[in-house]
């Protein structure tokens, strides 16, 4: 049949269409009354329309209409259609449907059903199979599809309000048995074609029952209601309050919840701090609740928040809009402040003896996780102090004895037994496993590298953290002439503001790679330079000059090639050479853990000691396995390993949380609702002045002034009870009881303003049911 | 010796002082000739507890008085011709709402071509408004049906807006002898109002939504209360005369009808016409009356049936034309005559065009002399 | 804004009424209700959703009494109301609440005529920039490059001033309110009810249906119009004194990404260049009007 002979104009067009498609319409009883209940804006009323446009094409009459009220996107509609061979007359509304074509399920408990009699065919859009209804509904033909799914997955209408007729009728056209084709050219007439993919997935996708039981009868089949005049108060007798009884929340076809998701500086913290849950308890002013919160997983505030790198401040999502929180300074801020704060210990039914061997971060957090859990536990450490590399290889500029001893204090406090002088050898730790119900040995990374090149044995040539130790214990060191450090982590920029401060007349760093590939914390190289010490860049030694003694160093120039497995650019080091004079070298290029203290035959598995592929209770925590060479990670190591260890004494499966394979997801900048907030710098710490500081070893960093720097934070992914939902909540259907939100749900029309509102994304919209 | 205009406006500053222990009067008022005198006049009224808004527009001024009304003061304006249908969609709310305003209507043709004389067509048009109609044939029955008014309106049983038609320059502009009452009387006339639907604090819509069938029962109950508007106001005519000593007109009044082959049906000031040209003719031996329909709405058919009882012949006079149809009150009036009686429209007046004996004398020679009745018959036209 | 909300606080609209979601107007009577406390309200509501919002005889969609006028008899309404309520000595507060059409078109001349009485009434307009109730046909408001039902290739003619209008009335009170900037509206709400005389406040009201915008973006997008300066969120005391209560970025991502979440601007040939210029020729009127020439 070609385009011309369908000029509905011609006489006889439609007898002649519908002897074409007599076998189809055979199928069909006719005269059809279909009747769609939807609601606003799904498109009922289009959905009806393009019923009678398919039949229409199958050369039958149709009529078609929508019941037009006072209905808003939501609210239940209604649209009818009349199919007959005939021309149709009946211009009534449609009481007893053959067809019954319902779009939300929501409305087969609003009267949806009246009137239809038993045989009838019911097409319901709803997400629930077919067995869901098994009993309810077996006197009439019916048969379900997902509309909504499909139709939301081929982004047809918004995210509140899904347009899922075009997609319906996909599934009706099945149903009744229409062709897919006519189906195709009533949806390109239309410019509808875009949505006939979904149209096609509702029609594959449509189930049916299979038998009709007349007799039964659905409990919740209605006839419409009828109402006698009486019934309708006059408008001169109305005088109580009648508030309206509709039930908008019927009208959702998603949901907004509450939600926790993890905050980055949460997640990048090596220590796994919950850093917005302290921080969010200053900003309540509550310092022993931020200590308590703080305290559970940070047994070294005092000194994280001084000599910590902070990965959290680097992934803070405030840095993307007016500077990162000053996380770091808060921490500091509780662990100075929260003198008053005593951490709690749990009283365990069967206290276990541990011994911690090494006294540095990966061990004091192990001990001081175990005893809060109720343990004996005895450090050995070779040295009279606790505090391993933090006391020895930090100066006091940056972290005063007095900040560490504060937090060490906190420890022994919990009746954590500390045994000075004691040097671990294989064969005391093999005594030790068979004293202790378990021993964690976490004795960090205790040899520093030297590097292999000419002149290394040069009297003036010393390893940085040896320099950094002896100016520590003797504190008389004196310094003259030109320092050249060799490095750029954290210990060489000690190195240089130490020799600064014993005297030195000059002293410079050579650096292989650039500023900002140093690994050293970004405002210590500022301090270093402020204190007068120069950077050489992309520079790498070759050879230490001198006879005797050093008087200078060679230096070969460095270019950056590929990054390495660090993210970092690769050193390239050329042939170009040039010299700088000095008269002592120190070395600050790392350490390494001295794995020889374990008995031979041991080997370590997952941070284990097994022998003879059996687990034996000795575990290794912090620098000593892992490497990663900062305060805090040694810190969430050494209290990862003492919970596994925990989790052998105590016979039961690892269930660490945070060992757990699901995190949950991280709030990123781009899920932030910046607008919500005011601009505000961040707080910087009060630094010493220069000239004051390089006349001895008092504290550079002075901290935060106030704590207000908590109120900066976002709290991102962490509700903070700003109460924005509630306020924007266009149903006022969002109230709070102290620090809870209740959504009523009876009346929440899905509409997402809360949720896309939320200032820190602490909310969600999931689809309905 | 005062207009109607005047007479109008007296009374209805009378009213709404007797309103002053209740909610106090408030009103709407935009001027249009011929009713522009009324509003001037109340302006200048010193009404305790009483405010006048003079609004911009005449559709304004009935929205006053609806809020007013809804916040329970007694409310009222006056308009007329253009005005009136200006106001219109207001006209309806105060019905709808069941809103006791009185409103006096100073008739006037409708333009352009424009035209300022007297002429029912404009409240005829607001016939299905909702709103209790009365015609008024002199002065004194502008001022007594303005009290009427606010009694039949605020009365419980009814509840509805009341319009006193009067005809333009006819009545709103002549200045006659007129009774006027003492405060005191009136207040005595008038008690209080009462709203039982007024708006105060309770939360409570006045004019929301109403489905189908749902505005299908207020309808009805609407067309219930101007039923008992007969009952209201014969006890509002009792108090009246007890009061003010004078007797309100029935919705219907006859005059020398008891033996007559020719009544002549009219309203408002026509009506005193036909009565001379009725005691004329009969002078002359024909036996003719008249009958006067003082209120168009509700339309009083069991009255007009009784009147035109045992009368072969009714001429109906119209001082309105519903073009494409005939006269208005013809339209009503045809069907309540005897079985076979002739009943012969007469369209005339029409913009204020004078209705003198002669035209009325000659409506009776037409009409005597039919067989059966014809189309509507324009008398005057172009004179 | 925050801590102030106690669960038992008194709703103006209710829930259970029958806007759709994410409607602007129902944001807007949200922040209102936050405002008015003890006061009495008595609401008067010309033809617009707010008046279908209401709900079906005999219910109530709103925790106030409510007169639902024609569509341009708003303002003489009330005024009718206000003037018993004067007359009576009571301190209820009469509030007009009308859409644009309600306001700018078929009710300017009683507004205009209201305002010209200095009736004590607050009339508020919440502005959908359409005729939302009957299915998004264009106003005087609808802005310059939007379209509508009946203008599908957007309007060419720029919004009527309507705070221009308003301030040259001269009455005591006029502003703009921002629903992305809750304290400032709760400010103004304060200000507006307190006042003796005719008030007037403009809400930008965004429409999901007539504006084909998610209807999760609704404040979002009276965000962007305040940020990018097609908003201006101002005061006018006594139709003499002008002040700009937020200063605009006039960012033309914020004005790019309003025009985007919103379909009524896709067929439009205005540009945001063009959109642009119009700005900033209505910031230099209103810089000279605040006395802040730049």
């Amino acid at each position: 049949m070609n385009a011309k002979s369908k000029d509905p104009e011609r006489k006889g067009y439609r007898s002649l269409l519908r002897a074409e498609n007599e076998a189809v319409l055979a199928n069909i009883p006719l005269p059809l009354e279909i009747r769609v209940h939807g609601r606003g804006g799904q498109g009922g009323v289009t959905c009806a329309k393009l019923c009678a446009l398919v039949y229409s094409r199958l050369g039958l009459f149709a009529q078609t209409f929508g019941d037009y009220g006072m209905e808003r996107a939501g609210a239940p509609v209604r649209a009818y259609t009349r199919i007959d061979r005939n021309p149709i007359k009946n211009r009534n509304k449609i009481y007893s449907p053959g067809h019954l074509l319902i779009l939300d399920p929501s409305l087969l408990e609003s009267g949806a059903m009246g009137g239809v009699r038993p045989g009838s065919l019911v097409l319901l859009n709803t997400p629930d199979p077919l067995a869901f209804f098994h009993g309810a509904y077996e006197e009439f033909r019916f048969a379900v599809v997902n509309a909504t799914q499909i139709a939301r997955k081929h982004r047809i209408g918004t995210s509140a309000v899904v347009i899922v007729n075009t997609t319906f009728v996909g599934a009706y056209a099945r149903v009744v048995g229409l062709p897919l084709e006519s189906l195709k050219e009533t949806y390109s007439s239309l410019g509808l074609i875009n949505d006939f993919e979904a149209a096609r997935e509702a029609y594959d996708s449509v189930t049916a029952g299979e038998n009709i039981n007349p007799a039964a009868v659905s409990p919740m089949v209605t006839s419409p209601g009828s109402r006698s005049s009486l019934d309708v108060i006059p408008l001169t007798e109305l005088t109580q309050d009648l508030p309206t009884p509709l039930k908008t929340g019927s009208w959702r076809t998603q949901s907004p919840r509450y939600v926790t998701l993890k905050s980055p500086c949460n997640h990048a913290c090596p220590a796994g701090n919950d850093i917005v849950g302290f921080v969010q308890k200053l900003e309540n002013q509550d310092l022993d609740a931020a200590a308590e919160i703080l305290f559970g997983t940070q047994p070294l505030p005092s000194v994280c928040g001084r000599v910590c790198p902070a990965p959290c401040m680097a992934a803070c999502n405030r840095g993307q809009y007016d500077g990162a929180v000053n996380i770091r300074g808060l921490e500091r801020w509780i662990g100075d402040h929260a003198t008053n704060y005593s951490v709690t210990k749990n009283m365990s039914a069967s206290s276990k003896k541990v011994a911690v061997a090494g006294a540095g971060p990966a061990g004091v957090s192990a001990a001081y996780t175990l005893a809060r859990a109720g343990h004996q536990v005895v450090i050995f450490d070779n040295q009279a102090k606790l505090g391993g590399i933090l006391r020895n290889g930090i100066p006091a500029y940056r972290l005063p004895e007095e900040a560490l001893d504060r937090d060490l204090n906190r420890l022994l406090a919990l009746g954590v037994e500390h045994r000075p002088h004691q040097v671990i050898t294989s064969v005391e730790l093999e005594r030790l496993a068979a004293e202790f119900d378990a021993v964690i040995l976490a004795t960090g990374q205790a040899d520093s590298i030297a590097p292999e090149f000419p002149g290394i044995d040069l009297p003036g040539v010393e390893q940085g953290l040896t320099f950094l130790n002896r100016v520590k214990t003797d504190g008389k060191e004196r310094i003259r002439g030109t320092v050249a450090v060799i490095g750029g982590g954290n210990t060489a920029l000690d190195c240089a503001g130490t020799a600064v401060r014993c005297g030195a007349e000059r002293v410079m760093i050579v650096y292989r790679r650039g500023r900002l590939e140093m690994p050293a914390i970004k405002e210590e190289i500022e301090d270093i330079l402020l204190e007068g010490v120069e950077l050489i860049l992309y520079r790498q030694p070759v050879r230490i000059i001198g006879t005797g003694s050093v008087t200078g160093l060679e230096l070969a120039e460095v270019q950056l090639g590929a990054p390495d497995g660090s993210g970092r650019r690769r050193p390239v080091v050329t042939k170009k050479l040039s010299r700088i004079a000095c008269d002592h070298v120190l070395i600050a290029i790392g350490q390494r853990p001295n794995m020889g203290i374990l008995p031979s035959g041991w080997l370590v598995r997952n941070q284990r000691v097994h022998y003879d592929e059996q687990p034996v209770n000795i575990w290794l925590a912090g620098d000593l396995t892992t490497g990663d060479g900062t305060v805090a990670h040694a810190i969430g190591n050494g209290r990862r390993i003492a919970n596994e260890a925990l989790s052998f004494l105590e016979e039961r499966a690892s269930c660490s949380m945070e060992l757990s394979s699901s995190v949950p997801e991280v709030v990123t900048a781009d899920g932030m609702r910046f607008s919500c907030f005011t601009t505000k710098k961040a707080h910087q710490d009060r630094r010493l002045d220069v000239a004051s500081r390089i006349e001895g070893f008092s504290e550079v960093n002075l901290g935060l002034p106030i704590e207000n720097e908590s109120q900066r934070c976002l709290s991102c992914g962490n509700c903070a009870h700003c109460d924005t939902c509630l306020i924007y909540c266009p149903e006022g259907i969002i109230t709070r009881l102290n620090q809870d939100y209740f959504i009523n749900l009876d009346y929440c029309k899905g509409c997402g303003v809360c949720v896309w509102e939320c200032p820190r994304h602490a909310m969600e919209m999931s689809p309905q049911g | 010796m005062i207009t109607g205009n005047h007479a109008a406006a007296m009374a209805a500053a009378m009213a709404g002082r007797a309103n002053r222990s209740g909610r106090g009067f408030c009103s709407g008022v935009y001027p249009i000739t011929p009713s522009t005198e009324c509003m001037e006049f109340l302006c200048l009224q010193d009404i305790e507890k009483g405010h006048v808004v003079k609004v911009e527009s005449e559709h304004s001024a009935m929205a006053v008085c609806v809020g007013a009304s809804a916040a329970g003061a007694r409310t009222f304006t006056t308009t007329g011709g253009n005005g009136l249908i200006y106001m219109s969609e207001n006209v309806t709310v105060a019905a709808y709402l069941r809103l006791p305003v009185v409103m006096v209507v100073g008739n006037r043709a409708i333009g352009p071509p424009w035209n300022i004389w007297t002429d029912h067509s404009d409240s005829l048009t607001l016939r299905d408004s909702g709103w209790v109609q009365i015609y008024c044939w002199n002065n004194q029955e502008v001022f007594d049906a303005v009290l009427m008014a606010f009694r039949i309106a605020e009365d419980h049983r009814t509840l509805l807006p009341v319009m006193v038609c009067q005809e333009g320059f006819v009545l709103s502009h002549t200045m006659t002898l007129t009774e006027i009452a003492y405060q005191a009387q009136v207040d005595k006339f008038l008690p209080p109002l009462q709203l039982p639907h007024r708006l105060a604090t309770t939360p409570r819509a006045l004019g929301t939504f109403d489905t189908s069938h749902m505005i299908e029962a207020h309808r009805e109950q609407h067309h219930a209360a101007m039923g008992m508007v007969w009952s209201a106001y014969r006890e509002a005519q009792a108090d009246f005369e007890r009061i003010f000593g004078r007797h309100p007109p029935d919705p219907v009044v006859t005059y020398r009808t008891d033996d007559a082959q020719l009544a002549l049906v009219s309203m408002g000031t026509i009506a005193e016409t036909a009565n001379q040209v009725v005691d004329d003719l009969r002078g002359r031996g024909l036996k003719v009356g008249s009958i006067r329909v003082c209120m168009f709405r509700p339309f009083p058919f069991d009255a007009l049936k009784q009147a035109f009882a045992g009368i072969p012949r009714i001429a109906v006079i119209d001082r309105d034309i519903s073009l494409g149809f005939g006269g208005a009150l013809w339209g009503e009036a045809r069907g309540l005559a005897e079985p076979g009686a002739i009943v012969q429209n007469f369209v005339t007046g029409l913009g204020g065009g004078d209705v003198r004996p002669e035209h009325i004398e000659e409506m009776v020679t037409e009409a005597l002399g039919l067989t059966t009745s014809g189309p509507p018959v324009f008398i005057g036209v172009g004179e | 804004m925050k801590g102030s909300e106690s669960p038992h606080y008194r709703r103006l609209l209710r829930p259970g009424n029958t806007n759709c979601g994410g409607c602007g107007m129902s944001v807007a009577f949200q922040m209102f209700r936050r405002s008015i406390g003890e006061t009495n309200i008595q609401l008067v509501i010309p033809a617009c959703c707010a008046a279908v919002a209401a709900g079906g005889f005999p219910y109530n969609a709103y925790e106030a009494p409510v007169l639902l006028s024609t569509f341009a008899s708003a303002a003489s309404t009330a005024s009718g109301m206000a003037q018993v309520a004067r007359l009576n000595g009571e301190n209820t507060r009469v509030v007009c609440w009308a859409g644009d059409g309600g306001t700018y078109d078929i009710g300017l001349a009683s507004l205009s005529g209201a305002a010209e009485r200095n009736e004590d009434i607050l009339f508020v307009c919440y502005d959908n920039e359409i005729y939302g109730n009957t299915g998004g046909q264009r106003s005087s408001a609808t802005p310059v490059g939007a379209g509508a039902s009946n203008i599908i290739k957007g309007k060419l003619e720029p919004k009527k001033d309507i705070m221009g209008i308003m301030a040259a009335h001269g009455i005591p009170y006029a502003a703009t309110i921002s629903l992305a900037n809750p304290d400032d509206s709760k400010r103004k709400f304060e200000r507006a009810l307190r006042e003796k005389g005719f008030r007037f406040l403009l809400i930008l009201a965004p429409c999901p249906t007539g504006w084909k915008s998610d209807p999760s973006k609704t404040v979002e997008l009276v965000r962007l119009a305040v940020r990018s300066g097609l908003y201006p969120v101002i005061e006018i005391e006594n139709g003499r004194r002008w002040i700009i209560n937020i200063e605009p970025d006039f960012s033309r991502a914020d004005l790019e990404r309003y025009l985007s979440l919103q379909r009524r601007f896709k067929k439009s040939e205005i540009r945001p260049d063009d959109m642009r210029r119009a700005i900033d020729l209505l910031w230099e009127k209103l810089r000279a009007l605040a006395g802040c020439i730049t």
